[in-house]
């Protein structure tokens, strides 16, 4: 440990004069803060042992893992598992409906939370945008079993969707969305939208809060109405915190929720249901194999790490907001 | 200036983060190192190689087993139909403590998901002394190659005189629970009674039958017929057709009663010792075909891939829709007609599999001597010697009374030599089923090593069941069913990842055939999919081991 200590000291040496004097202020510095130190304690440790440390087991992608005989002496086995998933039948599948779901995600649900921001912004009654506001929050809440009954619920063919459409005459057979695979992108986004839209909208409504006041002034009095006030000041004011939020998503861009998948999808909606989290869970959990699973995972990680980082670039010189 | 020290901060915290991980990462050295040799250990160093005696007879039994109370841990499923706080007030547990000195302390794992459970237990590497798990029979032997669980062949030898009686006396049961490499890894639930192999049989509305004047189906013929007229003739009589006439929670249900009619099997079944996968013979297409003609006449379930939990089917039978199902005697017959006690006709049938059109008529749906459940020990535990003798302790004659029937006095009462549950079981005070006031006496001789009585089901079947059951029997075929053997690890790893993307497959074209998604006459193109996933491979390594089965002696 000596050895990594002195190693990570040699770059910071490059200016050995004030080095000394450097080193007592920020000791200083440190003893000056040291309440906010200290708060900082919990988090790099919640970083460490809950998100670097088991990085550590990533390296039974590359072993036939063995829990009895232990991640470190389990067998290398190089790229195997990796090959068998680019080789599996279903992987292009699996990779087509992961992209195809989190691209709608992306195009209907991250625009639905900032269209209702500004809906909510335009709103003058105090009294109907906390009424509005709360029920859109009201599903984010619920437990997403629940939710996903509640789905099923709705749209059996007798249940209450079937029924309004029948009622105003769209369909005249109710539709069983459940079975139909062309239906199970449209079910799955659509009620990720009504979970989550009003939940997400908060922090754009927070980001709304913070636009000066006197900007929207100076807008009356140069005659901008409510349009060309939302176009020219609250879109471009709320323009750094969308960016930030797309980049997030897009991080987490090869990452569908498996657990609703799972709540949903049935051998009839594989073709369109099943992606990669569904796919590893079942190969994962139920059938215990974990260095597939962790080999599927890991090449999971480096697409979307690769993808935030080239979406970072892009923000950057773009619209000069970035995360880092 | 303020740059500068921004820099250094950084650097001091990435300094940490590398102490702290390089200190985690010994630790894990650590903790590695000496669990190693740990589970190597046991096997290598067997009560025979200890002591030289092998092929001698064992000594028997002899209690209490431990001078000083010895603690076991055992970790299972919770049952969510105990009401107690812990197993040990059973009083069957309880005498057992008293009698063999063993104190047993349950860790329980969530029964809603099994599996995951099971396999995350597995998975942490710490195994607590013994396990029950639902399908020990394939995991055992799985998870005891791999060195979880203690091999026990020579334990048994040695230790467990009733358990050993048993083995010599049933060369079937010794060949199901012999693991590929030629070690027993598991005491598992057994099953020694023509009546109890009976399992889930067809059942249908016998009033409905009446009502209409048809007859018990028993061909594919009839079955499709008398669906047709639930289906058309209002059988509820409540002016709807709302009558769903054969309701499954899934194909392969269906496909287990249907199937062997048309001589094919959902999966694996042998021909003249030949084994082979259903999905690629014609004779599936067939029995495909069938099921997609009933369902495309609405004569099963249009929701069954939707409605997949038993709490649907309950409700379907319970408001007077539902005409046939494929169910248990206990869970379905007996409770379906005490939740329709109040109906005016309500009357349930159980039907002999139904015949194909060559005559081929089989039960599939029918147990093994050995079921899916048992009990392993770790193979990290201290206390092999004593767990091997309270796990014999099940199968004397003592154990298996305490577990099928409770305590004497307690919960049954012998009259005339037979154990007869008394009204603390059959006329629960406290108005709960048999099956849920048992638990409160014992832990049922079906979900534990031991041998499953057949009086006990015998008193607990309602009449029609009984019946049922006896109409079904003498279609089990055993040489045609394909026995629960189980792979060594080299062979696990062929075929797990082949058969798991052609399952996945099956399940999907299967289904999308019957419900016409998918036209049946595409029935060709499917079986050379599943060649080109490879199932000949599989095949290959299925008749392996099963040859390598059968010559168990």
């Amino acid at each position: 440990m000596s050895t990594n200590v002195a190693d990570k000291k040699n770059p910071g040496k490059a200016l050995p004069i004030s080095k000394r004097s450097n080193r007592r202020m920020m000791f200083r510095e440190i003893v000056k803060n040291r309440s906010l130190y200290i708060m900082l304690i919990p988090v790099i440790l919640y970083f460490v042992l809950f998100q670097y440390k088991p990085m550590y087991g990533a390296i039974i992608a590359f072993k036939d893992f063995n829990p009895f005989v232990g991640v470190w002496d389990s067998k290398w086995v190089g790229f195997k598992h990796f090959e068998q998933f680019f080789e599996s039948y279903y992987f292009w599948r699996i990779l087509r409906n992961t992209i195809l779901i989190s691209l709608y995600q992306l195009i209907f649900a991250f625009p639905a939370a900032i269209i209702l921001a500004l809906l909510l912004n335009e709103v003058r009654s105090m009294v109907f945008k906390k009424v509005v506001q709360s029920i859109s929050y009201l599903p984010h809440f619920i437990s997403l079993v629940v939710v996903c009954g509640m789905i099923i619920d709705f749209l059996q063919p007798d249940g209450i969707i079937n029924r309004m459409l029948l009622s105003v005459g769209l369909i005249e057979q109710p539709i069983n969305f459940l079975i139909q695979s062309q239906w199970f992108r449209t079910i799955f986004v659509g009620s990720g939208i009504w979970q989550g839209v009003g939940w997400s909208s908060i922090i754009f409504l927070a980001a709304l809060a913070g636009i000066n006041p006197s900007l929207y002034e100076a807008a009356v009095v140069d005659g901008a109405g409510r349009w060309k006030q939302m176009w020219h000041i609250t879109l471009p004011g709320l323009m750094p915190t969308i960016v930030i939020l797309l980049i997030i998503n897009i991080g987490n861009f090869m990452v569908v929720g498996f657990d609703k998948i799972i709540l949903l999808y049935n051998p009839s909606t594989y073709e369109t249901a099943d992606v990669i989290g569904s796919f590893v869970f079942r190969r994962g959990i139920v059938e215990a194999n974990y260095s597939f699973t962790a080999a599927v995972g890991l090449f999971n990680s480096v697409i979307n790490f690769a993808l935030l980082i080239i979406v970072n670039q892009i923000a950057r010189k773009k619209a000069e907001a970035s995360l880092w | 200036m303020k740059a500068k020290r921004s820099s250094k901060l950084f650097l001091i915290i990435s300094l940490m983060f590398v102490m702290v991980i390089t200190a985690c990462s010994n630790n894990n050295g650590g903790n590695n190192a000496p669990a190693a040799p740990a589970t190597n250990a046991p096997s290598n160093n067997t009560p025979a190689n200890n002591n030289g005696t092998n092929a001698a007879a064992p000594e028997e039994l002899t209690l209490p087993i431990t001078e000083e109370t010895t603690q076991l841990d055992m970790w299972l499923l919770g049952d969510p139909m105990f009401r107690g706080a812990s197993y040990n007030e059973k009083p069957s547990f309880a005498t057992m403590q008293e009698r063999t000195n063993i104190e047993i302390n349950w860790v329980m794992g969530s029964g809603a998901n099994g599996p995951e459970a099971f396999n995350l237990l597995m998975a942490s590497g710490q195994i607590p002394d013994m396990v029950l798990y639902t399908a020990m029979i394939t995991e055992g032997p799985k998870y005891g190659q791999q060195g979880a669980f203690a091999p026990l062949t020579d334990y048994i030898n040695q230790y467990a005189p009733n358990f050993k009686r048993i083995l010599d006396e049933n060369p079937d049961v010794r060949r199901l629970i012999t693991s590929a490499d030629g070690e027993i890894y598991h005491f598992p639930n057994l099953n020694l009674d023509e009546y109890l192999m009976v399992q889930m049989f067809p059942q249908i509305r016998q009033d409905w039958l009446e009502k209409l004047s048809l007859e018990e189906p028993k061909t594919t013929e009839d079955w499709y017929n008398v669906l047709k007229a639930f289906k058309e003739q209002d059988p509820n009589g409540n002016g709807q057709s709302d009558e769903i006439p054969f309701v499954s929670v899934n194909l392969q249900t269906m496909f287990k009663i249907f199937g062997p009619a048309f001589g094919t099997d959902w999966e694996f079944y042998l021909d003249n010792g030949q084994v082979k996968f259903g999905p690629i013979e014609p004779e599936y297409k067939e029995a495909i075909g069938y099921l997609n003609k009933l369902y495309s006449e609405q004569l099963i379930d249009p929701n069954y891939l939707v409605d997949t939990e038993f709490k649907f089917l309950t409700e379907k039978v319970t408001n007077d829709r539902a005409g046939a199902w494929i169910g248990w005697a206990g869970s379905y017959m007996r409770s379906f007609t005490d939740l329709m006690a109040d109906h005016p006709s309500f009357e349930i049938v159980g039907t002999e599999p139904p015949a194909g059109p060559n005559g081929d008529q089989r039960f599939a749906f029918h147990a093994w001597p050995v079921t899916n459940l048992g009990i392993a020990i770790s193979a990290q535990s201290d206390n092999i010697v004593e767990a091997v003798k309270w796990l014999d302790f099940q199968y004397s004659e003592e154990g298996i009374m305490l577990n099928n029937f409770g305590v004497e006095g307690v919960s049954y009462e012998v009259v005339d030599g037979y154990p007869t549950f008394n009204d603390a079981v059959f006329n629960n005070p406290d108005g709960l089923s048999a099956t849920e006031s048992l638990l409160a006496y014992t832990i049922g001789g079906g979900q534990w090593a031991t041998v499953q009585d057949p009086r006990y089901a015998e008193q607990y079947d309602i009449e029609a069941a009984i019946e049922a059951k006896n109409k079904v029997s003498p279609f089990v075929d055993y040489d045609v069913s394909l026995p629960p053997f189980t792979f060594s690890t080299e062979q696990n790893d062929i075929i797990t990842p082949i058969l798991a993307d052609i399952r996945t497959y099956r399940d999907e074209f299967a289904n999308a055939m019957v419900m016409g998604n998918r036209p049946v006459d595409d029935f060709d193109s499917f079986v050379e999919q599943i060649k080109g996933m490879g199932i000949d491979r599989v095949l290959e390594v299925y008749q392996e081991a099963y040859d390598n089965y059968m010559s168990v002696e």
